[in-house]
């Protein structure tokens, strides 16, 4: 079994697919970190050229909040749990100040964060279904599916050395967009961050913001909690991008099957938010790293909870179907 | 006990409600070679990917080596090592690379198997060179090399000679023949290329829209029955062979041309003989692999 996932990856790694991908994310991740960058110096100017002054001074305006949190903390008629979420933005604005770091300066870990939330629901789908999509097709039209199901091995096994050679490749595909993000980014912006804190765990109750559960938390275990989710909505578009690889006969076909369900299922979400039926869609659910900012909530009763069971239903469903079909299945090539 | 290596029973299959194969049975001795012969479309290749467990039978069972290809499919294909309209191979890859694959998905295959496959098809030159700069023969041979490294008792070889030279078909047939003569590998070609055919094989099976229609050695096959006696009065011999033996024979020059029956032909020549004919000659007349196959696949539309 080792052998033949070994095999497995090794094909993927010979058909050039990361150099591939790599480039891709290279230059995306390039230009966004390069535009924040210069957004975010170009705002600076603006901001001095209208106050006047000569350097930015955040110093004074996070005092500035500081100072009015406070001054309503102290007020009696707000209640507990608002009390507590001011509590925590002065903590979190104090370490700014103590630490002397500019809240709003672009950071590696901010930048890494904002990329994996943008691009879970499409981009990086994307990059997996590249290097998914062939798996199973390639095979097929390249005809070696024959020499790989006329060996002393059941089929069974053949699809599992493909699946979980994908799953390897998938994780390896996460940690490269991580690092690489991080790495690009840190270029432009020169600052790390990840031991910033920041705000995060709340949720959703009787339709009000609810933040008595938001914690302080750095930044490098914000990251962290981002990347598992985007490794877990990988998994999930791999075994679905397989399934489609398997029952389509080129990988072309495959990818376009697959970014219609995408593109498609953000339409649906956009149009049809308040039909029951498309919080059943596995692209709906996508957007996992979006719950933990607190209000999202895409189509009415979908929660954290509920998206990722939907999300590993589709994906156990897709490799049930994956397993049955390419046992069954008479190869006429 | 049976012996044979490869037992075809009662094979039938339908795709899409068309019965492409109708009831196909035949087996294959070691260290035979059976050609598979047939025009297109007769499920000729349809049988071949039943029998290595590329598409499931509507119903009979296919046997190697004794074991079931349907319950003890494993077992039952570490024997076998086929070409199925091939060679397909990782263009990607190098020829080397392409064995080594394959080799880790059976057991026990190890880098002298691979050496001497290599060494076998004559490879040794380019095998560390990317398939996809390889010409269609030097690709057939590294097919037969993958067919190979895992040491199988049965070949099955659909169109081996595609896109082979006429020396290159001339060592695949020796490579061929050796293995089966040396290491009593059987082997069951398929192929349109009937002289060839009939050079390699002994046995020969031919199946038409479905059926096998003739399966025999190839000498019985060939055999036409036709005689020619080349002899000093074929006149009176004419008259000799209508009164004694009930047979019609034709004159032409100084030869005389009759069907008999094999079996009865040393009979007539030893009464030829004693009749005081001086006979010079006596040919058993053969036909060509092509012309059976011609006759018996006649009226053929797809």
């Amino acid at each position: 079994m080792i052998a033949l996932v070994r095999n497995e990856v090794m094909k993927i790694l010979l058909k050039k697919k990361m150099p591939l991908i790599m480039i891709l994310l290279l230059i995306f991740v390039g230009l966004l970190s390069y535009g924040q960058n210069y957004a975010y110096e170009r705002n600076i100017d603006q901001f001095e050229a209208e106050s006047g002054e000569t350097a930015f001074d955040w110093q004074g305006l996070t005092t500035q909040r500081l100072d009015e949190l406070e001054e309503r903390s102290q007020n009696e008629a707000i209640p507990g749990e608002v009390r507590a979420s001011f509590d925590r933005e002065i903590e979190q604005l104090n370490y700014f100040i103590e630490n002397d770091i500019n809240p709003v300066t672009p950071t590696a870990a901010k930048f890494n964060v904002s990329f994996a939330e943008q691009g879970i629901t499409l981009f990086i789908p994307l990059l997996i279904a590249i290097l998914a999509a062939d798996l199973v097709s390639s095979e097929f039209s390249r005809k070696t599916i024959k020499i790989l199901l006329t060996r002393a091995v059941p089929r069974w096994k053949v699809l599992l050395s493909k699946y979980i050679a994908l799953l390897i490749m998938t994780t390896l595909l996460v940690f490269i967009i991580g690092i690489t993000t991080t790495l690009v980014s840190y270029l432009f912006f020169q600052e790390w961050g990840f031991s910033e804190p920041i705000v995060t765990g709340f949720t959703l109750f009787e339709g009000t913001l609810n933040s008595d559960s938001t914690i302080l938390i750095p930044r490098y275990q914000y990251t962290l909690l981002i990347y598992s989710l985007v490794w877990f909505v990988s998994i999930i578009v791999a075994s679905i991008t397989l399934l489609i690889s398997l029952i389509v006969d080129t990988s072309a076909s495959a990818i376009g099957i697959l970014m219609a369900a995408l593109i498609g299922g953000q339409f649906l979400q956009f149009f049809l938010s308040d039909w029951e039926l498309v919080k059943y869609f596995f692209v709906t659910n996508l957007d996992l790293t979006r719950y933990l900012t607190g209000s999202y909530q895409p189509v009415e009763g979908m929660s954290l909870n509920f998206s990722i069971l939907i999300l590993s239903v589709w994906a156990i469903g897709s490799i049930a179907i994956s397993f049955i079909v390419f046992n069954r299945r008479d190869v006429l090539v | 006990m049976d012996t044979s290596v490869l037992k075809v029973s009662h094979l039938k299959k339908l795709i899409q409600k068309k019965l492409i194969i109708e009831d196909v049975s035949f087996d294959i001795q070691a260290g035979e070679i059976v050609g598979f012969l047939g025009p297109n479309g007769s499920g000729k290749t349809t049988t071949l990917r039943m029998i290595v467990g590329l598409s499931t039978p509507t119903s009979g069972d296919v046997e190697i080596c004794g074991y079931s290809l349907k319950k003890e499919f494993v077992k039952a294909m570490s024997n076998v090592g086929c070409i199925i309209e091939g060679p397909d191979l990782y263009d990607y890859m190098s020829g080397y690379r392409n064995l080594e694959l394959l080799a880790s998905m059976s057991k026990d295959v190890t880098k002298k198997d691979i050496d001497e496959a290599v060494a076998l098809v004559g490879m040794e030159n380019r095998i560390h060179d990317k398939v996809a700069v390889y010409s269609m023969g030097m690709k057939q041979r590294i097919g037969l090399a993958q067919a190979l490294i895992h040491k199988p008792r049965l070949l099955i070889l659909d169109e081996p000679t595609n896109g082979l030279d006429p020396q290159g078909i001339h060592e695949f047939r020796e490579i061929v023949k050796n293995l089966a003569r040396e290491k009593n590998i059987s082997v069951l070609i398929s192929s349109h290329l009937i002289s060839e055919v009939q050079l390699m094989c002994d046995r020969v099976s031919i199946i038409n829209n479905g059926r096998i229609i003739r399966s025999a050695s190839i000498d019985d096959a060939l055999v036409t029955g036709e005689v020619v006696w080349t002899l000093d009065d074929p006149q009176k011999a004419q008259l000799l062979l209508k009164s004694t033996f009930k047979v019609e024979a034709a004159i032409a020059g100084h030869t005389l041309r009759a069907t008999v029956d094999p079996e009865r032909l040393s009979e007539i020549n030893n009464t030829l003989i004693a009749s005081g004919f001086d006979i010079t000659y006596v040919e058993h007349k053969k036909r060509t692999l092509e012309d059976l196959f011609l006759s018996l696949t006649d009226k053929h539309t797809i």
